[in-house]
């Protein structure tokens, strides 16, 4: 999961009521609705390495 | 029991509320098993019943919860049923169903009632509706604050995500004033037979006034409305719902000129909107592909600067209220943040309150 970084209070306690509290998920920093398809792609190449590391430490796990 | 009661004592009581973080930022009724039980003898429905289940936060409020909290916003025990009803009614709002209680934008629901219940529980209907000053008003929708905040533990900065929200969020409840409207009560527009006490709700986003006591010429104060009812600002998606509660001296010089509220409705599905010119002045005048179209900056021009976006899709997205006092010619647009059910709900009337056993 990834989520913009105004959402993290909301995102931890979410977890937290469905039973997984530190849940792991990454950030964006936002906004994210105003950017246009070119700063999206900008976006997704900038974290695509960390949403490897984490979905492959997860299998490993 | 004699005597004047402890302030000290009833101090403590609120504290202990405001620690616990049952409350919204004012204090709250400290509520008794004996008060619960007066509120619970209102109504014939079980303690137990489940009003609403939130599934994604697991959580519920039970009748026996809306009770508590309703006495602790400053409900008399008479209001209940009307507490539920209100709340049947939002619920049976799209958004409402689908997250709109956290929404970033903070929606404020819209209570409008509608009945004899409005004498029988002093509802206020004409000067100052929007305004404080009237105790069913102010704490009917202060308990569906507090049931949000205390059942479901929807509270700012967690899972209420509200960006900044709506002024008086919590308290936004009046009476239709059916004595001095033209036009059919909403309830009985809604198909509810006339003179039945029921409520009406929805989610609003924004209310904005409009003063013209400049015009007898219906078309003119018309416009003016469309105006106001056509901002950009609160646009999102292809077109918006949006309603106007009008003044009794609006709806009567419009009623007076032949408009019935279908007239007015299909006048302001007609004329409310936007040019092109001013959607991309704003930026808004892309619409993208399916579900409600949602808006954006286009890189090149669409459509020719003076064509016309109308914002409504039919009577369903235009509600029309009539209430306030006839002293002036000053009505409300307020903004639908969804869809409205387009329906109104009966209240529940016990008359003979059952002995105050239930829920012991």
């Amino acid at each position: 999961m990834i989520c913009s970084d105004a959402f993290i209070t909301t995102a931890d306690a979410m977890a937290e009521v469905r039973g997984a509290p530190g849940y792991r998920y990454l950030t964006t920093p936002h906004p994210v609705a105003g950017l246009s398809a070119e700063q999206v792609r900008e976006r997704a190449e900038g974290i695509a390495a960390e949403v490897a590391a984490m979905l492959t430490a997860r299998k490993a796990a | 029991m004699g005597g004047e009661p402890d302030p000290d004592l009833a101090r403590e009581a609120i504290e202990y509320c405001y620690e616990q973080g049952w409350t919204d930022g004012l204090p709250v009724v400290p509520v008794s098993q004996p008060l619960l039980d007066r509120f619970l003898a209102h109504t014939a429905r079980d303690p137990a019943e489940v009003l609403w289940r939130m599934d994604h936060l697991g959580r519920e409020c039970t009748v026996r919860t809306a009770a508590i909290n309703a006495a602790m916003a400053g409900c008399l025990p008479e209001y209940f049923p009307l507490v539920l009803a209100a709340w049947d009614a939002v619920m049976r709002d799209r958004a409402a169903k689908g997250g709109g209680w956290q929404s970033t934008s903070g929606p404020a629901p819209l209570i409008v009632i509608n009945g004899p219940i409005r004498g029988e529980l002093e509802i206020n209907c004409t000067g100052g509706i929007f305004a404080a000053g009237f105790r069913p008003n102010a704490t009917i929708p202060r308990a569906l604050g507090l049931m949000l905040r205390n059942a479901f533990g929807v509270a700012p900065h967690v899972f209420d995500q509200t960006t900044q929200g709506i002024p008086g969020r919590w308290a936004i409840c009046f009476g239709e004033n059916e004595e001095e409207s033209p036009w059919e009560p909403l309830a009985t527009e809604m198909g509810l037979a006339p003179g039945a006490s029921a409520v009406s709700c929805t989610l609003t986003r924004t209310y904005e006034f409009v003063d013209n006591r400049h015009t007898q010429d219906p078309e003119q104060l018309l416009n003016d409305f469309a105006d106001t009812l056509g901002r950009t600002g609160s646009l999102i998606f292809r077109g918006q719902s949006a309603g106007v509660v009008f003044c009794p001296e609006h709806a009567q010089m419009l009623a007076n000129a032949g408009y019935s509220k279908s007239d007015v409705k299909d006048w302001f599905i007609e004329h409310v909107g936007r040019t092109e010119a001013d959607l991309r002045r704003a930026g808004k005048d892309a619409v993208s592909e399916g579900g409600p179209g949602a808006r954006s900056a286009s890189e090149s021009e669409r459509a020719p600067a003076d064509a016309f976006t109308p914002y409504f899709t039919g009577r369903k997205d235009v509600p029309i209220i009539v209430a306030g006092a006839r002293n002036a010619a000053i009505s409300m647009v307020f903004r639908v943040f969804g869809e409205w059910s387009n329906s109104s709900v009966p209240i529940e009337t016990v008359r003979s309150p059952v002995a105050a056993t239930k829920g012991a």
